[in-house]
This record gives structure tokens, sequence and C-alpha cells, in this order.
């Protein structure tokens, strides 16, 4: 006998804050490797090979602002800034920063989560991370984009 | 041979603190744990206090930590724990006395899961059939005593005793995964929640101190699978 396969829709089993960071913090860590992987191909196509010193590669690597390459003129001498001003890099900067504050502090979360027995302190500080979370990513962002 | 069994006492209507008390006996090597605490508290203190009542591991009561690890007192051998053992009660639940802790948090957790059958479904003539392989697949969540040795190994229920635990994890398991059984989304619904299977870290403590041998860290695992994709197979 074929047994029927058994499944619960969405809305049956209920999609909420806890299950959307739990997969949240496992598919952003993967997408970090990407974006990571993006910034050190992107950074060698343009010439970073003989342009930029290892340390700032790395810099740029984890997070593709300009400034990581563009402030150390004495180590690194650039040939074209303007690639490594542009919108596509703005994107991925933003697009890295937003994962890796949120897949962070979700973890500071946890951390409350886990430890802390008193309810009243545990969701003010469940407040206080998520809060800290929005403004941390709101001024990464302002710094990517004015510039 | 001569075994020590250093042994943790706590009597809250005398005591300040809990205290360690040393006891010396003459052991064999195939003796259990448990042996020894009964003749402690039969030949040398009989202010000794602790849970027994199969001793042949299947009712649960005796779980306790034996040279730092939770175990069931009535498994346990000497033979494999040496010579020199201490004995404490199980972490993370609230010490009545010596051995013995409150239970009643731990269960509060199991109840919170609805461990038990729930079908809309009319009462069949005789009873609900089920494929071996529909059974299989819940086969090894069947085998919990409900001893506590999981929930109290785990960091995560000893910061919290909200967590509901690896047992009760185990308990709602053996329902979700069972096709006669129709309330899997309100369970899933319960674990989904701050205090559920979000709190496991995969730390494997629950996997290591069962002794049952349920591979409750896999059990959590296919729990949390099956919140995020609904898939109950
Ligand atoms: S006394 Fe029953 S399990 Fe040990």
């Amino acid at each position: 006998m074929l047994a029927k396969r058994r499944t619960l829709s969405l809305a049956k089993r209920g999609f909420d804050f806890e299950i959307f960071m739990w997969l949240f913090v496992r598919l952003s860590a993967l997408a970090m490797y990407l974006f990571a992987l993006i910034g050190l191909v992107g950074a060698l196509i343009m010439g970073a090979r003989t342009q930029v010193n290892f340390a700032d590669l790395m810099r740029w690597t984890f997070m593709p602002d300009s400034n990581h390459v563009l402030m150390n003129t004495t180590l690194n001498n650039i040939a074209n800034l303007d690639v490594w001003v542009t919108l596509f890099w703005k994107i991925m900067g933003s697009l890295f920063v937003t994962f890796a504050a949120a897949h962070g502090l979700h973890g500071l979360l946890s951390v409350v989560e886990d430890y802390l027995k008193n309810s009243a302190v545990r969701r003010f500080l469940r407040y206080f991370v998520l809060v800290l979370t929005v403004v941390g990513i709101a001024i990464a962002i302002y710094v990517v984009w004015t510039k | 041979m001569e075994v020590t069994l250093k042994i943790f006492r706590y009597n809250p209507e005398t005591d300040k603190k809990p205290s360690y008390k040393s006891y010396k006996l003459d052991a064999n090597e195939m003796d259990r744990v448990l042996d020894l605490l009964e003749k402690v508290k039969g030949y040398q203190d009989g202010t000794l206090s602790f849970r027994r009542s199969c001793a042949h591991g299947i009712c649960g009561s005796d779980a306790m930590r034996i040279n730092g690890m939770n175990r069931l007192a009535c498994k346990t051998l000497i033979r494999d724990v040496g010579t020199r053992v201490t004995v404490e009660p199980i972490l993370g639940l609230p010490v009545l006395k010596d051995l013995i802790v409150d239970m009643e948090p731990f269960f509060d957790n199991f109840r919170s899961v609805k461990p038990w059958f729930i079908t809309a479904d009319p009462e069949p003539e005789k009873e609900r059939y089920q494929s071996p392989e529909a059974r299989a697949r819940f086969d090894d969540t069947t085998k919990c005593i409900l001893c506590a040795c999981c929930t109290t190994s785990c960091p995560s229920f000893w910061g919290s005793e909200k967590y509901v635990g690896p047992a009760a994890i185990v308990a709602a398991h053996r329902f979700i995964f069972d096709d006669r059984d129709q309330a899997a989304a309100e369970r899933l619904q319960i674990l989904n929640e701050a205090t559920g299977v979000h709190r496991c870290h995969t730390i494997f403590n629950c996997t290591m101190a069962c002794p049952r041998e349920i591979q409750i860290t896999k059990a959590i695992g296919e729990v949390k699978m099956a919140i995020s994709t609904g898939i109950l197979d």
C-alpha cells in the first residue's frame, strides 16, 4: 500500500518570527559566503592583485565598502577609482551588512532567550536587541551610500 | 574491592546549604550504583533519600548525576565508573532532599506538548490499523521512560526551565510523526514558540545522556524540519 504523504500547509503550522529567523540565520550564513566570494572575485577583476594590499583586500571581501580600499593611499595604488564605487557595490555592501548584522544580533537574542529567566527583563532585552539591529543597519547603510 | 561513594546531601529542614558525605563500602565490580545506595541507606545512614522503583531501567525514577554524567543508578555498574564515585542530583530542577528533585517543572513541560493521541475520527470497531513502516517512523521516540536525564543535561534547560526540553520534544515527536494522530499542527505551533525547539543548539548532551539510547538530537532536528517544511513523513 502506498502511504499518502502527510504535509501541513504554512497556514496550519504557523509561520512566525521564530521560524523565520531560524531559517534566516541558516540561509544568511550561506548567502554571506556567496557575498564574500563575489567581493573577492570582483576585487580581483578590478585589479586588486596588483593595486590593493592583502589586508585591505580582505576588508573589502567581507564588506565591499569603497572606504576599505580607497583610504589607504600609501599602500594601495588604485588605477580606476570609479569601478569601486558603483551602484552594484553599494547594493552588495548594503545587503552584506544587513545580513551580517541581523545574523549576528540574532545570536545575541538567542543568548537572551536561552539564559534569562525573568520574563520582563527578557522582553525588554528582546526589543532592545531588535532596535539595536535596525538602528545599526540603518547607520551602516547610510555610511555605504553617502560617499 | 572497596568503593568510596561521595554523595550530595541536603535536608532543607536542617541544613543551610548542601554538603557532600563520603561512605566507604565493600563492593563487587558487577554491583550497580543503586545497589550501593541501598547498602548505604540500609546499613550506614538511614537518612539518605533517593528515588527508585523498578531497579531495572524502565520506570525512570533513579536518574542522577554519577561522576558528572546523567545516568540511571540501576543501569550503572561499578565496573564502568571506578571505585571513587560521586553521586549528585540531576541539574536544573529544585532539590527537595538529597538526590530527590522536584520533577513538576519537567512534567509541566512534558504536558505542554499534548503527549497523548488526538484524532477526530470516529472510534473504530477494533483498533486503528497502521502499517509497519508508518509505525517504524517514530519507533525510536516511543522508548522514552521520562527519567529526565536528557532535559537536565541540557544547558538551555539549565538556563531557563521554561524551555520545554528534549524529553518533551521527544514526546511530541512520537505523536507528530504518527500517521493516525491529527494534532501535529497544534504541537508544531507550541514547539515553534520561543520556548520550543529554537532553544536547542544541537549540543548533543541529551543524546549522550539518554539511558534508552534514543537519538534525541536527531528527533529534535526532525521536528525543526517539520516546522520549516510542513512535511510529516
Ligand atoms: S529504578 Fe526504575 S529506572 Fe532505575
